[in-house]
Parts: C-alpha cells; structure tokens; sequence
C-alpha cells in the first residue's frame, strides 16, 4: 500500500493546503497592512510598507482575552465528553427503550439557530445568576457540542465488537466497569473527534459569548475583537492581526492533538 | 426466561440511569428556548409588547403572512441552492480529501490538522477575509481575473453572482467538518478487506465504490444529515458578506429571520420567530427522512 | 449486585443534578441582593473601541465618583443595542444609563423602555432644537444628545487640480458631475460613498434624497427617482465604483484613504484619519440639486435613563447625565469622539479651538434628524425599503422609478 508511487503525494498534499489556507494567508497580508492601502486597486499580494500597529494593539489588549477562550474552549470539552460520553454508550451498548426518541430529540435539539437559545438562556442565567460568568458561558456553549458529540459517540461505539462487551460481563464486570475500562479506551478516534469540534466551536462562538458575558470581567477573543470595531470606524489591520494571535495557541493544539489520534489508531486497532 | 427478563429490566435502568444527565441538560437547554420561540410565533410582539407583556395571541396569522410574503419563495429558493450545493461540494471535495490523506505519506498528519485552521476563525474574521478577497475592485481574485485577461466579475455586488461568492465561502468553511468525520470513518474500517480486495485484483477506484464507500454509509449519513442542518442555519456568513442583497438575492430563511428580528432598526421578533421556526420544520423533515431510512437499513 | 450498582448510578446523577441546582439557587438570592446593591450604577455605551484605559471610561467614573457611586460601564456593538436592551428591560435587568444611537430612540421610548426627561428630571434646555427632535416622541423628550455628526464631502486636493477641477465650481449635482467626469477622463476614480443594504446606506442617501426636495413619506416621488438616477448614473458611467453597493462608510474611507479618488461622503469622525491621510483634504458640504447646501441627516447618540423599578435611582442617574452632558465634559467628550457638540456654547468653543470645524458646525446646525417630522417609529419602516431600492437600482435589478414604486408600496403598508 506505501510505498511505490507515494513520493508525489506529499507535494501535492502540501499544494492542496496551500489552496485550502489562502484565505488564511490573505488574513495575515491584511493584517500588516497600512490603512491607506486596505482597498488598493490592484492589492498587494506582499505587504509592502507594512506596519506593526494591529500587532501591537492586539498584544497590548488583548492577552487576557485569549486566557479566557483558552479556559472556555478545554472547559466546554470536557462538559461535553462528561455529557455526551456516558450517553453514547448507553445508546450504543444499553438499547434504552425509547432511544430512537431520543435521538430525533437530540436532532432537532441541533436545529434551534444560536440567536433564538441566547435569548432563551439570557432569561434562565439571569433568573439562576450566572450571567456574565466564565462557567454560565461554558455551559452555553457545550450546548453547541452535546447533541453532535452523544451522536458521534453512539456511531462510533456501535462499531465495538459485541463480543468484547460480553466477555466483560461474563466477567462480572458492571455496566460503569465495562463503560470506563473496556468501551471508553476503544473510543479514543471518538473523544478526540468530539473534542476537536467542542474546542472548535466554542473557540469560535459569538453568540453565546455577545448575548450571556458580554458585562463579565472576563471575555473571550470573540468579544475582544469588538474592540477594534466602533461604532463609526473599524480598524481592520487590528482584527485581523487578532485573529492571527488567537490563532496560534489553537493550531499548536490542533496539531498535537492529531499526532494523538495517530498514535491512537495504530496502537489501539481492533483484530478481527 | 424470567433471567432474561431481569437482565434486560437491569439493562434498561443502566441505560436510563447513564441518559439521565443528557436528558434533563436537554429539558432545561433546549426546549425552554423553542417554547419561546414557538412563543414569539404565535402571537404579535412589538417591541413594546416583547418589554412589557401582554401581546396579543394570533395564532397561525403570522404563518400565513409569512407564506404569502413575495420574500418568502425566493428566500426558500436560495435556502435550496445554497444548501444543496455546498452539501454536494462540501462532501465530496472531503471525502476525496479524506481517501488521500488516509494513505500515510510524509506530513499527512500534520497538513490535515493545517486543514483545520479555518474553523478556529470566528466567523466574522473568516467572512470579512473572503469579502476582502472577492471586492469588485480592490479584491484578489478579481485581480487575478484582470491579469488572466479576464473581465472582473461584481461577486457580491451583482444579483448574479452574490448566491454563488456566499456558497463558495461556505463551501469553504464546510470543508473542515466533512474532512474530520469522514478521515475518523475511514481509519475505522479494517485495513484487511481492502487488502484482501487488492489481493483478488480489484483496482483503487472499484476497490473505493464497492468496498470502503459502502462500509462508510453509516458515517456518511451522519454527516449528510449534520452537514444539512448546520447549513441550513447558515446566517453569519452570508449576513457579513452581503447582507442578503443586493435586493435580496442571497436571502436565505435564515438570512431573513435574522433581517426580520435583529437586522434592522425596528425588531420585528414574531415574524423572526416563524421563519425561525419554518427552517425547524424544513431540518425535522430531513431528521424524519434520516430516521425512516435507518429504520429500513437495520431491518434484515 | 449489578442491579444496585445501575441504581447507585441513577441515585448518584439525581444528588449531582439536584446539588447543581441548590448550589445555583444559593447564587440567585445573592445575586438578587447584588443587584439592589447601592453604590453600582450601569451604563452601557455604543463604543466599545474604549477600553478601561481611555479618556471615556475615565470621564464615566470621574462623574461616577462625583455623584457617590461607581460605575460598571460595558461597551456593545452599536447595531446590536437595541436587542440587547429589549431583552434586558423585558427581564428587568435595564442598566441605569443608556448611550444609544439617535434613531432608535423613539423605538425604545415607545416599547416603555425609557423615562421622559421630565420623569428624570433632566435639563434640555440648551440642546439645539434639530438635535434634539430625533429623541422626541409624542411631544415628550427621553434623552439628552451627547453630541452630533453628520455628512459632508471630502475632496482630494491633489487630484482635483489635476484634472482641472476647481472646488469653488462645485455647487449643485450638475457641477458636481461634470467634475466627476473631468477627473475620470483624467484617469483618477471620481467619487465613493457607501449604498450598503443597511441604515448606514439610507444615512448616506439621505443628504442627496433631501437635496432633491424629496420626503420620506412619498419615496416614489419624482424628486426621490432624481436622487436615486443621480447615484445610478454616476456607478454606470464609471464615476462611482461599483464596491459602493457593499460599502461600509469605513469601507469607503478606506478608498478614499488610496488617495486615487476625488470626493468622498463621510463624516465629522474621519476627521482624526483625514489629518492621516498622507494627503492633502478640504471639505466642502453635499450640494443640494440646484444649489445650496442639502441636509444631512444628524449622527450622533443620546444619553438616556431607562425605566428601573427602583424609581429613586433616577436622582443619581440624572446627576450622571448632567455630568456626562455639562458644558465642560461635553467639550471633552466630542472631541474626543470627533463630534460636534450639541449646544451652542461648546460649539463656539471647538470652533475657537479648531476653526476648521466651522464647516462641520454649519452642517450639523442645517441637519435633520431621521426621525424628526414626526416619524419617530415609522422611520425604519420607510428606511428599509428605501435601502432596498437603492440596491436594487444600483445593481441594475430594477430601474429606479420601478425599485422606488415598490419600496413606497412596501413602506405605506408596513406603516398602517
């Protein structure tokens, strides 16, 4: 299977990213951009005369703001996995009575557009006293992540061999036992899968953050940016170089999170 | 028999007893907010009447002046186009992603994970980079045209062209998403079939449509199904880069709820509400669809 | 054995969700006592490019100070305040004081959300009287102007001489057209603004809508289709870019700030960005169609106090307003924000400091407000369809005559 013909496909990877990641590199060209040059006529594929200003206002304002979306996005992963895991394996494992119910629930639960849930959570966090706080914006946003993660997790455990489950049981393993000690490290693809888009979608929600926290003392990069957005002027140089910052912690994650995934796979692959 | 019995009783408690957080999460977070909606629906909000109470039940009028609205087919028109034209091109562009990435050459892993980077942008980044890009005049890509000796095309300034520039952005976006599940799909099914498949002759091509495709329906399903409903409340990207214009030609039900309730000076939170809700129905359609057809799939 | 460890289970999630609970409704009641908490007033503005360290915040808790109480100011992205107060007052949590955009004023006024000027006993006296009627509803006044700013032209020295143009030429739309044209032949851009399908369009139409003698009420009126066929013809011909139909007012400053165009519609808040400009600017007001000067409609927000239960707050809100609004802060404070201010005394007084302003100052004295004339409410009903004609023409979908037939069928139904 490797081998032979593979010494193209690590070009042609690289030249497919490269594509992908245009606009990427696009945000970074503008965030060195002088503002009498954003709307050049052509644009300037390079920053010439570019200039440092978006750059040191992110770094000058807005560290304490990635702090909070870094303690946002690793809370939210783990609510979801400690929700969704458990719920999975029951669907998967356990055959509730009802369980085809309770997916179609969990489905439509995923149509509901953020706007509306805002303004429903709005109400209950303030009645409960929540709002504007860290942990009231974490659970916000696992809502984003909990249907999508129980699905993935029924999908993916569904794929166990029954036959390792019974065997436990003959065992005298309980069902928490067989949960924690035989299902979960099987599923790691799944739990790294979830938390990718937890972390993803909760590094990257506006809504939940602008409706529920934006009085907190600590907000996430997504309220940050709103800083360099005023009511008359918007200083693009400075969000996009925001938005290159904040970037940064992300993909260092993104990128040893995957080295775990492989590890995972190859250690962990199921003999027929 | 009456072992039996008791152990799938047992069964059953352990089932409800691990669903038990999920569900009451599900009670307080998501049904309050539709019953709200369902709410703001059924009756005439103004903005007087959302502050202070008291508005007045309608029923289904708000239904009805949503349907005979000239905004409504068009908008569910573009809803159509748009979504099933990123689907088709979101999945397929990842799922070819996906098989290539699976053989593992040098700085597979890392450039997959690269692939991902679009998703850590907020979407406001992410939709203003690509209105940057697609400028009628100061843009990119209209440059590159201009260079190619090609006449500059008004992406999001054109009634045209403004569907298209938004679906191709979306399309972007969607990438990511399709990329992961499919690729964590695809490391699931054993190496062994396929080698033995090698082994018999078969060619990567036919091994593909006849053997790994169809092992990966479960997970292509799910991803489909996903992928229409995330798309279907698509708003943000469209909003930024074109506000739905010009004169409504990249209106979305979405784009329109949002317009209706909160794009304007003057929220109009009933009607927002019910389109809000018509897009619920649309995506509970498919979800039915969804169901029945695995019903049937895991009937012998 | 198994069966008690499944019920353990379900006893253990039921402890964890009710201890969850109680935990929570511990918080609620401290936080109900929180809130009734004397000495933390709220207020919430539209800027929120002023953080904690900027002279804005700092005026904020200097008169916080001043009256007895501190302050906990939040800053919100100004197309978004009017939601975020609805919900708000709908769930009693109004904050104290709101700075908001003029023409929305009247919407929260008639949702209940705040309190006349009498109520609060608040001093408008020296508000100059165009400014003031965008707050005023039904005869009553919820609000004090911070300050104003609107419209007015830019033009590019440099280029202008280029092509042959003189500035004191430009007096009505048929001078200013020729001009566009001399410098188009001239091989620079004429003119850009923004038509964006959002208020910001029907702000910057407004000027050349009135300058035709047109009203808000008759959008179909022949006056209006001159206006629009003005914006029309210029984007055909090639004098206006075709970007303007997705232009923010930034956007457009941005092209502006390439220093390839002539003029440019933008505001009394370019001003700090125009002395950056690299080069050299005058200004000169939007003509009307025949000549004189068109009006502008007013920018610019209001400082208002919402309704609170607790009506006693108002003594110390009032004192806020007045310090924010005092002859003294007022001056500050629009100089700061690049506006002009309300009264007629700050405003001599930013002329005798910068005599360049007194464009600025004549402009904001000849404006009107959007929801002046007694629209109050009505006006976003007629300001959407009106944007959405102009798009509709500008992008060649409908010609202006048809696009603004519809958008006054559109407004006088959406008015009943």
């Amino acid at each position: 299977m490797t081998g032979k013909r593979t010494w193209w496909h690590t070009p042609v990877a690289i030249g497919l990213t490269a594509v992908m990641l245009f606009p990427i590199y696009w945000m970074i060209n503008v965030s060195f951009t002088r503002g009498q040059d954003m709307r050049k006529s052509p644009p300037n594929w390079f920053p010439v005369h570019g200039t440092l200003d978006g750059y040191r206002a992110v770094l000058d304002q807005q560290l304490p703001y990635l702090g909070t979306s870094v303690v946002v996005g690793l809370g939210t992963v783990a609510l979801t996995l400690i929700l969704s895991a458990p719920a999975g394996y029951a669907m998967a494992k356990l055959r509730p009575a009802g369980g085809g119910v309770l997916s179609f629930v969990l489905l439509i639960a995923q149509m509901i557009p953020g706007v509306i849930m805002a303004m429903g959570f709005y109400a209950i966090y303030l009645a409960v006293g929540v709002v504007n706080t860290v942990p009231g914006l974490i659970l916000a946003d696992s809502t984003i992540a909990v249907p999508f993660g129980v699905l993935v997790f029924t999908a993916f455990m569904s794929g166990i061999p029954e036959e390792l489950v019974e065997a436990a049981e003959i065992d005298g393993a309980g069902y928490l036992r067989t949960f924690w000690s035989i299902v979960l490290p099987l599923s790691r693809n799944a739990i790294v899968t979830v938390s990718l888009f937890a972390f993803l979608w909760a590094w990257s929600d506006f809504v939940f953050a602008s409706t529920l926290d934006q009085g907190g003392d600590h907000q996430p990069i997504t309220l940050g940016i709103y800083h360099y957005i005023g009511n008359n002027n918007q200083e693009w140089n400075a969000i996009m170089a925001t938005a290159v910052v904040a970037s940064i912690p992300a993909t260092v994650l993104l990128l040893a999170a995957q080295r775990y995934v492989t590890a995972g796979v190859t250690a962990g692959a199921i003999k027929e | 028999m009456d072992h039996t019995t008791r152990r799938r009783a047992r069964q059953q408690w352990a089932a409800w007893a691990f669903l038990a957080p999920v569900v009451v999460y599900l009670i307080v977070f998501y049904a309050y907010p539709l019953y709200r909606n369902l709410d703001l629906s059924l009756h005439d909000y103004t903005v007087r009447s959302f502050v202070q109470g008291g508005a007045r039940f309608t029923g289904l009028d708000n239904y009805r002046a949503v349907l005979h609205d000239p905004s409504f087919a068009p908008a569910l028109l573009h809803t159509a186009v748009f979504t099933l034209t990123s689907l088709a091109f979101q999945f397929a562009i990842g799922m070819a992603l996906a098989v290539f990435f699976r053989q593992r050459f040098r700085l597979s892993g890392t450039l997959r994970a690269l692939f991902l980077v679009p998703w850590l942008l907020p979407l406001i980044v992410s939709a203003s980079t690509w209105s940057w890009m697609l400028n009628s005049d100061s843009g990119v890509v209209n440059s590159v045209l201009h260079t190619l000796g090609l006449s500059p095309i008004n992406w999001l300034t054109s009634p045209s062209w403004s569907l298209a520039s938004v679906t191709i952005a979306n399309i972007w976006i969607g990438i990511p998403f399709n990329l992961v599940l499919l690729h964590s799909g695809l490391e699931s099914i054993p190496a062994n079939i396929e080698e033995a498949a090698a082994l018999d002759g078969a060619r990567p091509w036919q091994r593909f449509w006849w053997i790994t495709f169809p092992l990966l329906r479960p997970v292509s399903a799910i991803t489909l199904l996903l992928g229409l409903i995330y798309t279907l409340k698509v708003f943000d990207i469209i909003w930024i880069m074109t506000r739905g214009g010009p004169a409504d030609s990249s209106t979305t039900l979405a784009t329109w709820s949002y317009r209706l309730g909160f794009g304007n000076l003057l929220p109009a939170f009933s009607p927002g509400a019910t389109v809000g809700n018509l897009l619920i129905v649309l995506a509970l359609i498919f979800g039915l669809i969804y169901i029945r057809a695995q019903r049937r799939q895991n009937q012998p | 054995m198994k069966r008690s460890l499944a019920r353990r289970i379900l006893f253990v999630s039921l402890v964890a969700v009710t201890a969850a609970g109680s935990a929570v409704g511990c918080s609620r009641s401290k936080t109900k006592a929180g809130a009734a908490e004397a000495g933390s007033f709220t207020i919430w503005d539209p800027y929120p490019q002023f953080d904690a360290s900027s002279g804005w915040v700092q005026l904020l808790n200097k008169c916080g100070s001043d009256a007895g109480v501190t302050i906990k100011r939040t800053g919100f992205d100004t197309s978004d305040l009017t939601n975020k107060t609805l919900l708000a007052a709908q769930q009693a949590n109004s904050p104290d004081v709101l700075i908001v955009d003029n023409p929305v004023v009247s919407t929260l006024a008639e949702a209940g959300v705040l309190t006349t000027t009498d109520e609060a006993k608040l001093d408008t006296s020296a508000a100059q009287p165009n400014l003031l009627a965008a707050g005023q509803l039904g005869g009553k006044t919820y609000g004090v102007p911070i300050g104003a700013n609107t419209l007015a032209l830019y033009y590019n020295k440099a280029v202008l001489q280029a092509a042959g143009v003189d500035v004191a030429s430009v007096k009505d739309w048929a001078s200013l057209t020729d001009a566009l044209a001399k410098v188009t032949a001239a091989g620079k851009k004429g003119i850009t603004f923004s038509a964006i399908g959002t208020e910001e369009g029907s702000f910057q139409f407004l000027p050349w809508f009135w300058g035709a003698g047109a009203s808000l009420t008759a959008l179909d009126s022949p006056q209006a289709v001159s206006a629009l066929t003005l914006w029309v013809g210029w984007l055909t011909k090639g004098y206006a870019p075709n970007s303007v139909i997705n232009n923010t007012q930034t956007t457009s400053w941005q092209e502006f700030a390439t220093g390839q165009y002539a003029f440019a519609e933008n505001g009394t808040w370019q001003l700090g960005n125009a002395k950056k400009a690299g080069f050299e600017y005058g200004i000169i007001p939007i003509p009307g169609i025949q000549g004189g000067t068109a009006p502008a409609p007013t920018g610019g927000e209001f400082v208002t106090i919402p309704v609170q239960k607790a009506t006693e707050r108002y003594a110390t809100s009032a004192k806020l307003v007045a310090c924010l609004t005092s002859t003294d802060n007022s001056y500050t404070t629009d100089t700061t924000l690049s506006y002009v201010a309300p009264t007629s005394a700050v405003q001599a007084k930013q002329v005798a400091a910068a005599p360049e302003l007194k464009v600025w100052v004549d402009a904001v004295q000849a404006a009107k407000g959007r929801t002046s004339d007694n629209l109050g409410t009505k006006y976003p009903r007629i300001s959407q369809p009106l944007w959405t004609a102009m798009q509709a023409a500008l992008s060649g979908s409908k010609p202006a005559q048809d696009a603004l037939t519809a958008a006054q069928a559109t407004a006088a139904a959406a008015a009943k």
